[in-house]
């Protein structure tokens, strides 16, 4: 399986009204390397994952993961957000090699 | 005739083992009471939340039975515990009793979530108790436990 590391999608309902509770889908590409597994020649592969994750809605952080390797791999989130403004949600993600992945989604209201 | 026939017999047994099948049935996958921790997840959880207790109740976990492969398992906690401004769920953390990294995830949530809803895929090593601990913001714990039956490891 090929693998575009970092590349992230995210998925929110159309039709959001204002005061809504929405289901915020997310999912980012990434190895999520436990360090405990060999490759095909029997070396060890080093842990390499995602272990923060944060949720800005607009200027203010509305969610805040701290993730082990128990993750599985390309690292998939769901949960709900009050959308009450209309708003920029933005997914930082970070890896413990320094990685930083971004991504954003607009949250807008149906007029 | 006596009260005691073959039949009535046969029927009474029939349905007696009927009913422990169903209760087997029921008993797998059934949340567990969280008071049944096994010592080295005792650790995590002291280090984690000190000496406050974990209660049982308020916290849905929804887990496979059984997990063909244990890389992908899908786990969703939902709680019915509200997302007010001045009372809220303060973070959801997950735990796997057999696994090398028992304490697999903390969700910190805010009021902007509207609602105690986190839904993710996890790793695990073989089959295990999975929990699900609420904290909320007056430092109340509340848990849930299930059992997953794991075939394929997922950690190395």
């Amino acid at each position: 399986m090929a693998l575009d590391l970092g590349a992230a999608r995210i998925l929110v309902p159309t039709g959001i009204r204002r005061g809504d509770v929405i289901d915020v889908r997310a999912l980012v590409e990434h190895p999520m390397a436990t360090g405990l597994f060999r490759d095909a020649a029997g070396n060890p592969i080093p842990a390499y994952f995602i272990n923060d994750v944060s949720v800005t809605y607009g200027e203010q952080e509305a969610a805040h993961f701290v993730w082990s390797s128990g993750i599985s791999r390309d690292p998939f989130v769901e949960f709900s957000l009050r959308a009450d403004r209309e708003a920029e949600l933005k997914f930082i993600w970070k890896d413990n090699r320094g990685g930083v992945f971004t991504q954003t989604a607009d949250i807008k209201f149906v007029t | 005739m006596s009260g005691f026939s073959r039949r009535s017999f046969l029927h009474a047994s029939g349905l007696a083992f009927l009913a422990l099948a169903v209760r087997r049935l029921a008993a797998l996958g059934r949340p567990r009471p969280v008071d049944d921790v096994p010592w080295k997840v005792q650790q995590v959880l002291k280090q984690l939340f000190g000496d406050r207790q974990v209660q049982d109740g308020h916290v849905q976990l929804d887990v496979p039975t059984v997990a063909a492969d244990g890389r992908v398992v899908p786990v969703m906690i939902e709680s019915d515990l509200p997302m007010a401004t001045d009372r809220y769920v303060k973070a959801v953390h997950l735990l796997v009793d057999n696994n090398p990294d028992i304490h697999l995830a903390e969700f910190r949530l805010t009021p902007q979530i509207g609602q105690a809803f986190v839904s993710t895929r996890i790793k695990m090593r073989m089959t295990s108790p999975v929990r699900a601990v609420i904290e909320t913001s007056d430092g109340a714990l509340w848990g849930a436990a299930a059992d997953v039956r794991v075939t394929v490891n997922g950690c190395g």
